[in-house]
């Protein structure tokens, strides 16, 4: 059975929602590693959006923003997308370097890295936790890093899910860092016949 | 006064309004194409989101290959003279660059590969286009003064 009735149950969501949380509140200890304090990801919480909503909720189609994308391969594929608009990406590398806020100005190379390993520990986490409750096992691909229209970073989205639906799984979450904290959006697009895997595995 | 009319996902939107500007925000990998007939000033603006239709809806314009000849109808329906239409392409960008996912994943230059096939077949003469590329555009065609601009980031918008 495909189709978009399958993609979207109520089920599926819940289910999606308690991997989530589990998956973030593993990705911010890896975090915490890499800062070398107690971050901590606050109010996980997963929904259904339209694509074409997606850039409005974010500031505007031609706002400038921060797009790490990367691939899950293996079991369940899918793709990963993290958001952040320009100013809040510069936020995060400034609690990932620990330096004060305000300090960086630019992506260079080093930035964007420190970036990409956000998008990738985040993404890996999530696969992990998806591993612990079902046993289907996938890995991410190197992540890349985007600065660029918000329009233009997620038409990858738009295009990857083109055929098959209009709809999105999108989670938010705040990552937190002693007082500071930087939202950020988070993009999962599983396919769906490995949904469906997914849900048979799970009895749902 | 002029009125800004945004172009989403997969829409087409066609105006007879000399006021009109049609925009399409943030293009990467999508296609914009833009017809413009100068005599009557009509105008329309295609965000084309993948190269070929799967759904089988011929009316459907979310695909390069049926949203061209949608559209060449609609403008037709206008009361535009097909005669003298000119045609403008942007976006078809690669946003992956310096990624192993890039070669995988280049729908940017498929959409706009797409097109050309499909003006090609139809006969069709671009006036101008701007395709290719990494990075994201916005295209605004003004349907008064019969042109298409594009603007990148941290660019300034300019004539194609």
């Amino acid at each position: 059975m495909t189709g978009e009735p399958t993609y979207f149950s109520e089920e599926l969501l819940k289910v999606l929602q308690a991997i989530a949380k589990d998956g973030l509140v593993s990705a911010a200890s890896g975090l915490s590693s890499m800062v070398g304090g107690p971050l901590t990801v606050d109010n996980p919480c997963v929904k259904l959006m339209k694509v074409r909503e997606i850039p409005n909720a974010l500031g505007g189609p031609e706002n400038e923003a921060v797009g790490i994308y990367l691939q899950a391969e293996g079991d369940l594929s899918g793709h990963f997308m993290l958001v952040f608009p320009y100013e809040k990406a510069l936020e995060m590398v400034d609690m990932l370097m620990e330096v004060p806020p305000g300090s960086t100005q630019q992506l260079g190379s080093l930035e964007r890295s420190a970036l990409a390993e956000v998008g990738n520990l985040t993404a890996s986490f999530f696969m992990n936790a998806v591993a612990a409750s079902t046993g289907i096992n996938s890995r991410p691909t190197p992540p890349a890093v985007m600065v660029d229209m918000i329009g233009a970073i997620l038409d990858i989205i738009v295009a990857t899910t083109g055929g098959i639906s209009e709809h999105v799984l999108t989670f938010q979450a705040s990552f937190k860092y002693a007082e500071r904290a930087v939202k950020a959006d988070f993009w999962v697009i599983p396919d769906p016949v490995n949904l469906e895997k997914y849900l048979s595995q799970k009895n749902v | 006064m002029s009125n800004t009319l945004s172009v989403g996902l997969g829409e087409l939107v066609i105006s007879k309004d000399p006021d009109d500007i049609l925009v399409a925000y943030g293009l990467g990998s999508c296609v914009g194409i833009g017809m413009i007939c100068p005599k009557y000033k009509i105008g329309g603006l295609l965000h084309a989101v993948l190269p070929e239709n799967t759904d089988g809806d011929k009316t459907s314009t979310k695909f390069v290959d049926t949203g061209i000849p949608v559209m060449l109808e609609k403008m037709k329906q206008a009361g535009s003279d097909l005669r003298d239409i000119h045609v403008y392409m942007a976006g078809g960008a690669n946003m992956l660059i310096n990624s192993t996912l890039s070669k995988t994943f280049d729908i940017g230059t498929r959409n706009a590969a797409a097109a050309r096939a499909m003006f090609e077949k139809l006969n069709i003469k671009l006036q101008n286009f701007e395709v290719g590329g990494n990075t994201g555009r916005t295209v605004r065609l003004y349907v008064a003064q019969a042109k298409m601009t594009v603007r990148v980031i941290g660019g300034t918008e300019r004539d194609l």
